[in-house]
């Protein structure tokens, strides 16, 4: 009977580092503090402060010309995917998991010409939350308009656009080419004149292929970024149901019984739709990936708190609480 | 078979202090008090209820107890070694069910998640605990040996719902991955039942282990 004390108190000492067991001390919901004195101010995915410029975020005002025949024309948003230049080796930059998913690196850009006067341009784009400005020239002959347009350089990623769009037409074709040696030197895209209007009842796009994701979270990763930013992506995104279709927090003001029984999956897409219907630029690679895939979304802002609806603030406070919930206690012996 | 008997009571004995361990972290997340700690994140319309406050605290601060009191309760190298612990420790967890841990366990049990099917298992949980425990404790003091061990047996079964139910509820979590009000649900009746179940295995086994012997 010695024996038995003995061991057991031996087996609580090498156990007693065990907290993880009733609680998951590591997986913290991104800029979670504490869920009670959460401020509407931290719950935003984290942005790189110092890449932010505040440049005016909106100039386009009530120009919803789509065709483009002469210059005021040109002014508003150019919304498309800003696509690494194709050469023999780029595949190898592609970020595999398994067969059954790949990001090839791709971003959805919005280049946005606020001003022209007098053959010069201003304006900037925002790709992967990052807003940066630029300025430069634009030549007009018969047929289209030609842009060089430069980033002021003080960024990593700034580089030069260099682009044309064609008279009676509503597309922008062109490349981008980084000052500095980056990862991805040069870029190529063709970008649609689109609006941006904030609509509360927007949906998501049926076709994110979840259940594939599902089968990869079970596939050895051997890419060590694949790894970095898809693991927790993929554990995430493999538990979301059809109920992200359905819950719409930019509309409805959700109460405990609408969100008790959502997954950790289904909490952390229905409150980053509320920050993509007001088009926030997602730094965050995977929230970035699933919501550049929907076609209504256009990145517009880097910064959304101000935007935000009282409904919607309230909805985000409800969800964080459960999503921190969700991650600290779902798979745990504790129970929360 | 004696020496197999040992080495299971041993794997029992160190499972279910490994588990009271892990309890006893979960009830130290409530040390000092914080309304806002752990399971209180997602009861909180429930905790601003004084009377919720009152119970909640009351049931984690003793149920701890009542579970680690019991751990030794069984043993019978203890009760005839150590007769009057054996009666210490058994007063003291009558006392705490019967007094504090119960009761509070309805309270709780009426404020409950999952709806009215969680409420009301929760509710009889309390209710069959309570009863137990008492029916334990006026059995023993009619020198009632054997109803005394079968409603103490019924009674620690309860008790140990505490971990039974999260062990469901994590073996849940981490295969089916169940929507969390679902596995809720599930998991407040699968709980106590399985563990009544066994009990009552328990029991029978005795009783006819006790009539062969006769």
């Amino acid at each position: 009977m010695k024996h038995i004390f003995l061991y057991t108190t031996i087996l609580i000492t090498l156990l007693s580092s065990c907290n993880d067991a009733i609680k998951n001390e590591e997986n913290k919901v991104v800029n979670e503090i504490d869920s009670l004195t959460t401020k509407v101010d931290s719950i935003l995915p984290a942005t790189d402060t110092a890449t932010v410029v505040n440049v005016a975020v909106n100039p386009v005002g009530t120009n919803t010309v789509m065709l483009v025949q002469d210059q005021p024309d040109l002014i508003g948003f150019w919304v498309g995917y800003f696509e690494k230049k194709v050469t023999n080796d780029s595949y190898k930059k592609n970020i595999e998991a398994g067969d059954n998913l790949s990001w090839n690196r791709d971003n959805k850009i919005n280049i946005s010409i606020d001003q022209i006067t007098d053959g010069k341009v201003k304006g900037h784009s925002i790709v992967a939350g990052n807003n940066r400005p630029f300025e430069g020239t634009i030549k007009e002959d018969e047929t289209s308009f030609a842009f060089e347009l430069s980033e002021p350089g003080d960024d990593k990623y700034d580089g030069k656009f260099s682009f044309g769009i064609k008279k009676d037409d509503a597309k922008l074709e062109g490349t981008w080419k980084a000052y500095k040696k980056i990862d991805i030197q040069e870029r190529e895209y063709k970008l649609k004149k689109s609006v941006f209007t904030y609509n509360p009842e927007q949906k998501l796009d049926y076709g994110q292929p979840f259940g594939d994701w599902e089968k990869v979270k079970t596939t050895k990763l051997k890419d060590k970024e694949m790894i970095e930013y898809y693991g927790e992506f993929l554990k995430e995104y493999a538990s979301a149901t059809e109920l992200i279709y359905e819950v719409n927090a930019s509309t409805t003001l959700l109460k405990k019984k609408d969100v008790e029984n959502l997954k950790k999956g289904d909490l952390l897409i229905i409150r980053n739709t509320i920050y993509a219907r007001h088009g926030y630029s997602f730094k965050n690679r995977p929230l970035r990936v699933f919501f550049d895939a929907q076609e209504w979304y256009i990145p517009v802002h880097t910064q959304i708190i101000d935007e935000l609806t009282d409904i919607e603030k309230q909805n985000i406070e409800l969800l964080l609480k459960y999503e921190k919930n969700a991650k600290e206690y779902y798979d745990r012996f504790g129970r929360g | 078979m004696a020496s197999l008997k040992n080495i299971v009571n041993l794997l029992l004995l160190v499972g279910l202090c490994y588990f009271s361990y892990l309890m006893i972290l979960i009830t130290l997340q409530y040390v000092p008090i914080d309304f806002s700690a752990a399971f209180l994140g997602v009861k909180e319309e429930e905790i601003k209820l004084t009377h919720y406050q009152i119970a909640f605290f009351t049931h984690v601060y003793t149920s701890i107890f009542v579970l680690i009191f019991g751990i030794t309760q069984f043993s019978a190298y203890i009760r005839n070694k150590f007769a009057p612990l054996h009666r210490s420790l058994g007063k003291a967890y009558v006392l705490l069910v019967l007094l504090f841990a119960a009761p509070s366990g309805l309270v709780m049990g009426y404020y409950g998640n999952g709806g009215i099917s969680s409420q009301i298992s929760f509710c009889l949980l309390a209710v069959l605990w309570f009863w137990f425990t008492l029916k334990a404790y006026t059995s023993i003091r009619k020198k009632n040996f054997i109803a005394h061990r079968n409603y103490m047996i019924l009674s620690y079964a309860l008790t140990l719902s505490a971990i039974s139910l999260r062990l469901f509820k994590w073996i849940l979590s981490n295969t089916l991955e169940l929507p969390p009000m679902d596995m809720y649900r599930i998991v407040s009746w699968a709980g106590w039942l399985f563990n009544l179940a066994i009990a009552l295995l328990i029991i029978s086994y005795k009783t006819n282990r006790r009539f062969k012997q006769n």
